[in-house]
């Protein structure tokens, strides 16, 4: 037997705002969150892009070094946007500690800062004898260190699942949260992905020649999803949460059901670690089609991965092309703040909940002149008011990861 | 360093960077001040910082009976004593 799983409470710290109504704002007025690439001292001159999705407002944590000791940069937004979801949910915390919520929860490559620090820490000392790198220094750049901040500042004690596979982190986490929460293993989950600001994500796109650099002097003017004159992607920094529950449970209790997860796929291309793959991807679209038991056509709004590379978009186009035809609406939300790697799956989901709430779509930022090999969708031109019943947000990962989650409205 | 210029000494890295609130010197640090395995190891490095000199394993080891500021003192000094030929 299967259970329906809802969403109750979501929170996106993205370039484009924090708060719902900043995100909304940014989103109806094609404000974008792309801005110069801050200097890191290190590699910043060494690396072709100059652009970055940044979070650049402050952030009122709050957190105290009880709680701080264990956490580098990637573990503050995570624990923020925890904290954000479970104060929304009403959540009782006897509920919260009680095993019966877990935590799927993950970013890209744990604190890339810290990391950084351990070596600079170990190479910098060697000579006066005090090479002794800091005792929680790996407690704040592991893997999994975002879910487990979160368990540790909250007390929770359910399942920790860190799933960590580049892009499709935080899709893979909210699709292995659905299922905990579908299949009984948990009654609510905690899920959802961060990545802080970090060079080394960008040297890496840029030395695959993947990176946007013709933009440097124009930031607002990348990625450019779709568009014909694209020239790659943006890195960006973020983190985003969702609390999925069970559907009975989160309606007795009288929860603020913001929408239902109704379908997710997970597969991988089983090659190519790099090149995006069109089998693999359309098969991924139609197994969540399946899981959602719903058809094509039921689809309204497709928020698409499009980082704005050249192969990547052209790829997608045709996979929602063989799939869906021309009928759903289509967007490439990272038009309006870069990839924001490990969140980014997380961001799209909350970014298409806010807009089914509000009843439109926003248009793809920078899609000025469409590929002529992606013209055959039904992209989204300019803000739209219309409402959207059943959204897919679509993500595909280095290492041949794609991933598909199916919402509804409620 | 004297006992009374080690106590200022540890009594401003407990509050300045353990966020300790008002310290007694025999108050219980974990059960008082929430202080724990892992700021344990962190006062160590704090410590051999201070001392000038590494701790070996063993010292290190010793530490972990540790459950007070007295305590904290009296392992400083013992230790101190021990190195004073290093």
């Amino acid at each position: 037997m299967t259970r329906r799983v809802v969403i109750t409470a979501c929170s996106a710290i993205t370039p484009i705002g924090y708060k719902k109504k900043d995100i909304i704002k940014s989103l109806r007025e094609g404000r974008s969150g792309v801005k110069p690439l801050r200097d890191d001292g290190l590699l910043t001159d060494h690396i072709h892009s100059k652009v970055f999705g940044t979070v650049d407002y402050p952030i009122d944590y709050g957190f105290g070094r009880k709680d701080t000791k264990t956490m580098g940069p990637v573990a503050y937004y995570a624990c923020q946007v925890a904290k954000d979801v479970l104060a929304a949910s009403g959540l009782s915390q006897d509920f919260i500690t009680s095993g019966r919520l877990g935590v799927s929860f993950s970013s890209t490559h744990g604190s890339p800062t810290i990391q950084r620090n351990i070596y600079k820490t170990f190479f910098g000392n060697l000579e006066n004898g005090f090479s002794s790198i800091g005792a929680v220094d790996y407690l704040k750049s592991m893997v999994h260190t975002t879910a487990v901040n979160i368990t540790r500042m909250f007390g929770i004690t359910g399942r920790v699942i860190a799933s960590s596979t580049a892009c499709t982190t935080s899709s893979q986490s909210i699709g292995f949260g659905y299922e905990m929460v579908k299949y009984g293993m948990q009654d609510a989950m905690i899920c959802g992905g961060a990545d802080e600001y970090d060079t080394t994500t960008v040297a890496v796109f840029d030395n695959l020649l993947a990176c946007s650099v013709d933009y440097n002097d124009t930031p607002e003017c990348t990625p450019r999803p779709f568009d014909t004159n694209r020239d790659g992607l943006v890195v960006g920094e973020g983190g985003a949460a969702v609390l999925l529950e069970e559907y009975e449970s989160a309606k007795a209790r009288g929860a603020n059901i913001i929408g239902e997860v109704i379908g997710f796929a997970c597969n991988n291309n089983g090659g190519d670690l790099i090149l995006p793959n069109l089998d693999g991807i359309t098969s991924t679209l139609r197994l969540a089609l399946q899981d959602a038991k719903c058809n094509p056509e039921d689809v309204d709004f497709i928020s698409a991965h499009a980082t704005a590379t050249k192969m990547g978009d052209v790829i997608e186009s045709q996979a929602i092309d063989q799939v869906y035809g021309s009928k759903p609406y289509v967007a490439g939300l990272k038009s309006y703040m870069g990839h924001t790697m490990g969140t980014c799956g997380a961001i799209e989901m909350i970014l298409s909940l806010y807009m089914m709430e509000q009843g439109f779509l926003a248009p793809t930022l920078n899609l000025e002149t469409i590929d002529e090999r992606c013209a055959m969708l039904n992209h989204v031109p300019e803000v739209i008011e219309t409402k959207t019943r059943i959204a897919a947000i679509q993500n595909f990962a280095f290492g041949g990861v794609n991933t598909c989650l199916l919402v509804r409205d409620v | 360093m004297t006992r009374e210029n080690l106590e200022k000494n540890i009594v401003a890295i407990l509050v300045d960077e353990f966020e300790f609130e008002n310290p007694g010197l025999n108050d219980n640090l974990r059960d008082v001040h929430g202080f724990d395995s892992i700021d344990a190891i962190e006062l160590l490095a704090k410590i051999e910082e201070m001392l000038g000199f590494q701790l070996s394993r063993k010292e290190k080891e010793q530490a972990m009976s540790i459950r007070t500021i007295n305590d904290i003192l009296d392992y400083i000094v013992s230790m101190q004593d021990a190195h004073k030929t290093d």
